[in-house]
């Protein structure tokens, strides 16, 4: 379970430019969650992962994961337990090195780096396993560099490796955004096979009301900082797009464009 | 064939500080000026340790320690104290000049009455019978070492991790590994290498003078840039071979440019040819700079 | 491909040049007369250093060895850059020159390591402590194939000249460069002079240039009178050092014939171009055969002279005492601009 308690945080504070973006903000995600989070730009869905993940620091509050405070704790510790695909697809794999090094380094995560070999051939099969599943024929190119793969193609090996080893957290940021259309379906599909199959506490923050309808069992919408509608697995699914879109026209309008 | 020897023991030697400087330039992606003090650092302390009776072997783990030490402390201030990348390392590089004086007790340090590995390996019959070649194959030796054991570094699963930091460090967080201790990593590494060359260099010239140090950088970052561009699309070599025959590049530059040029248009020639090897390879900034966004 | 191929024709041509360049060199051991091939490697471009060079081929000269006639130089510089200094060395003895002149202590420890596989003799100058860097033993006899000249300040007569023009002064400052080895051993041999002259040595050491102006300003508020020594970092900025002496009226003493020129006091010193000279002998004898470099022990400058300013000594309101002005070997009456 993730909690947010009182979540204060303000950008470039004691400046002109001082931007007030949380203030008291409350949140919770129960475990088996499927969290799909829209709304406009700078209403603070990419800061709220941000917090959770502490790529950012938190003004005040409290964030708990499982009944433990972990505010303070460094960011690559709280990774123990969380998974993450961000929107642009190089940001989850290594495009100097293999696709089977890749994997290995993603296999490993949570012991140790040492000096054994760096990848272990008894995993080889494994890994084919796990990359024909995506149906790209990445198997067969296990000694390619990932430089040289397609975004949609990277993207798919970010959502492996993210996975790969025990998790309870996912967080996914807009991870199909920067993918055509077509692709985006695919990694989308192959997200929430992933996600039954381990059982993954997820949040997804994502542009595609489509995605955000269709997929997960609860629906957010954020703006200014705020959660203005929660939507759980029954309202969901009496909810349509056009709904949503509603919605956000009528934020607009208060915003003034 | 003597020029050819003389270039080829030059290069070899610098091409133990090729591979240091590949691992932070090329792997870390992270300017290291700490080498113009980390190599006349490996000089002073072997020229210390020599002329207090050590033996020359044992300086080769010496010096690359205390190269390990200092390039620690380059990633110690860069990654905790938080400075610029280029700012630690022209930090560690300034206070390493006063340590190297303090090492080596005075600013030079001949070694011409002492036992040095070139000195040593000529008294074994084995070796003496190479004659002249005898320091090319040395130099080899210890450079061909060098490299196969960061190669087998690379594969490890700690290497996979250094290679990973360079390339992007936000999947080594997702890995839920601290990047900052990997980068000091790779810079204790890259400076326990070079001041390695610099104890092998200090051998072969047998002195140690407290100005060896400058323009390293410039020697190693020509080195790695030559041998990885000339040889990019060359996939059966790989990159540490790439800089070390860059090294050998560099230094024929130099030679060619000592042998034909006056001595007033020495720099200009060898930036000249420099440049000539570099538009040929047609050099591009091959790394996605999406990366950073 | 096309790249490659142009990258190969590149190599080639270096490696060829390379080769072209010694076999070209190769000389008609026909003629009558013994044509001689030296090789100078100087460590950087310096006024002294210069000096020196062109005193060694003046001496040769004087020994009927002439640059163009019956002699070939190669000359090389490698700009204070050690790798430099060892690959130029190196390359002279691939040359297979008769005789290494090398200016300046690195020069000279490179040129000898390189030349110690072959019979090439190396000549050094301007080594201000050959038993310190190795290449001569205690005694002054050499180590090896390896002989030259010092140039060692005569600080014993440097000091007496001070206390003769000056006689109440007592605290003499010296600023020098710490990673000078030269500089080092001379502050030292300073201080033991001193002492026993019942004199005090203030000294400044600074680490490059932009440390000078500092360093100058407080050692000045604690000294009678500054001393210099060759040291390079030091003596390049000499007129900063003159300004702000003269503005406090305190003499600034030189140590070669070039600082005295540009408004030091006066000086008890080197003549680089002699010092040069006096190698360009032994290195004659050597190429002769008619001495060995490993059986010559090394010189010092054979005596040292005097140099004043009358211009620096009337803007302070000093006159030189005249059995110093007598025996001058050079006195300049206005103060040069430097160079």
């Amino acid at each position: 379970m993730i909690e947010l308690q009182n979540i204060e945080k303000y950008y470039n504070p004691g400046t002109v430019n001082e931007m007030g973006l949380f203030h008291d903000f409350n949140f919770t995600v129960n475990d088996g969650d499927f969290v799909s989070v829209i709304g406009s730009n700078g209403s603070g869905k990419t800061s709220m992962l941000n917090l959770i993940c502490g790529s950012i620091p938190l003004d005040s509050g409290k964030i708990i994961i499982n009944g433990k405070d972990i505010s303070k704790m460094k960011e690559y510790k709280r990774y123990y337990k969380i998974g993450r695909v961000y929107q642009n697809p190089s940001m989850g794999t290594c495009p100097t090195m293999t696709i089977l090094e890749n994997m290995s380094l993603a296999d490993n995560k949570g012991k140790i780096y040492g000096l054994s070999k760096g990848s272990d051939k008894k995993r080889v099969t494994f890994y084919r396993e796990q990359l024909s599943r995506l149906g790209l024929g990445l198997e067969d190119k296990m000694d390619n560099l990932v430089g040289q793969l397609s975004g949609g193609q990277r993207q798919a090996m970010a959502l492996l490796m993210s996975t790969m080893t025990p998790i309870e957290f996912l967080i996914l940021d807009e991870h199909t955004a920067a993918l055509d259309p077509k692709t985006a379906d695919i990694i989308m599909e192959l997200t929430d096979e992933i996600v039954r199959e381990k059982n993954l506490t997820t949040i997804m923050v994502t542009h595609n009301l489509r995605y955000a309808v269709d997929y997960g069992n609860r629906l957010v919408m954020m703006h200014e900082g705020k959660a203005i509608m929660d939507k759980n697995e029954q309202e969901k699914k009496e909810t349509s797009i056009d709904d949503i879109l509603d919605r956000f026209n009528q934020i607009s309008i208060e915003v003034g464009n | 064939m003597s020029f050819a020897i003389s270039i080829l023991e030059q290069g070899l030697i610098y091409g133990i500080l090729a591979l240091g400087v590949y691992i932070t330039y090329k792997i870390l992606d992270f300017p290291d000026l700490t080498v113009d003090g980390s190599f006349p650092l490996g000089a002073a302390i072997t020229a210390m340790l020599i002329t207090k009776g050590v033996s020359p072997y044992l300086t080769i783990p010496i010096s690359f320690a205390i190269g390990v030490v200092a390039g620690i402390c380059t990633g110690v201030i860069h990654v905790k104290l938080k400075v610029r990348d280029l700012l630690s390392g022209i930090i560690m590089m300034t206070a390493l000049w006063t340590i190297n004086l303090y090492i080596a007790g005075t600013a030079n340090v001949p070694l011409f009455a002492q036992k040095t590995i070139f000195s040593l390996a000529s008294e074994n019959t084995l070796f003496a019978k190479m004659g002249t070649y005898i320091t090319v194959v040395i130099s080899l030796v210890v450079v061909v070492i060098c490299k196969i054991l960061l190669d087998l570094y690379l594969k490890t699963k700690s290497g996979f991790l250094l290679r990973a930091v360079g390339d992007n460090d936000v999947l080594v967080t997702s890995l839920a590994k601290d990047q900052g201790n990997i980068k000091i990593l790779g810079l204790a590494l890259s400076n326990g290498l070079v001041a390695l060359a610099g104890c092998i260099f200090c051998q072969e010239e047998r002195v140690f003078e407290i100005s060896m140090g400058t323009g390293t950088i410039v020697i190693g970052l020509a080195s790695v840039i030559i041998g990885t561009s000339l040889f990019k699309k060359a996939s059966f070599m790989k990159a540490t071979t790439a800089v070390i025959i860059g090294s050998i590049i560099y230094k024929l530059c130099v030679a060619v440019a000592i042998r034909n040029f006056s001595p007033q248009a020495m720099k200009l020639i060898t930036a000249v040819l420099f440049l000539i090897v570099l538009i040929i390879s047609g050099r591009k900034k091959t790394k996605a700079n999406g990366m950073k966004a | 491909m096309k790249k490659k191929l142009l990258c190969g024709i590149l190599s080639v041509g270096m490696v060829m040049t390379l080769l072209v360049g010694c076999s070209s060199k190769k000389d008609d051991t026909g003629s009558k007369e013994k044509e001689y091939k030296i090789g100078i490697t100087q460590f950087a471009e310096h006024g002294s250093l210069d000096n020196c060079r062109e005193g060694f081929l003046k001496g040769l000269k004087e020994e009927g060895i002439e640059e163009g006639k019956n002699l070939k130089v190669e000359y090389k510089n490698s700009a204070a850059d050690m790798s430099l200094s060892g690959q130029i060395a190196d390359d002279l003895v691939n040359s297979k020159v008769d005789l290494i002149c090398a200016i300046a202590t690195p020069s000279a420890q490179t040129a000898y390591n390189a030349a110690m596989k072959t019979d090439i003799p190396v000549v050094y100058t301007a080594v201000t402590d050959p038993v310190a860097a190795a290449l001569a033993k205690d005694d002054g006899t050499s180590v090896g194939n390896v002989t030259g000249t010092s140039d060692k300040l005569p600080i014993k007569e440097q000091l007496e000249m001070m206390h003769e023009i000056l006689p109440k002064a007592k605290n003499i400052g010296i600023m020098y460069t710490t990673s000078e080895a030269n500089s080092v051993s001379a502050i030292k041999e300073y201080k033991k002079y001193a002492k026993e002259m019942d004199l005090n040595i203030v000294e400044a050491g600074i680490a490059q240039t932009s440390d000078i102006s500092l360093a100058c300003d407080g050692l000045l508020t604690k000294v009678d009178c500054l001393t210099n020594l060759t040291d390079n970092t030091v003596v390049s900025s000499l007129p900063t050092i003159l300004d702000k002496a003269n503005k406090k009226n305190i003499p600034v003493f030189g140590s070669e014939i070039e600082q005295v020129k540009i408004g030091c006091l006066a000086a008890e010193g080197l003549e680089y171009t002699d010092l040069g000279i006096q190698t360009g002998k032994m290195a004659a004898k050597i190429l002769k055969g008619e001495a060995k470099a490993s059986e010559m022990k090394f010189e010092t400058i054979t005596k040292p002279g005097f140099y004043g300013n009358t211009e620096v000594a009337k803007n302070l309101g000093i006159t030189l005492p005249e059995n110093l002005t007598k025996n001058a070997v050079d006195m300049f009456d206005k103060i040069e601009a430097s160079k």
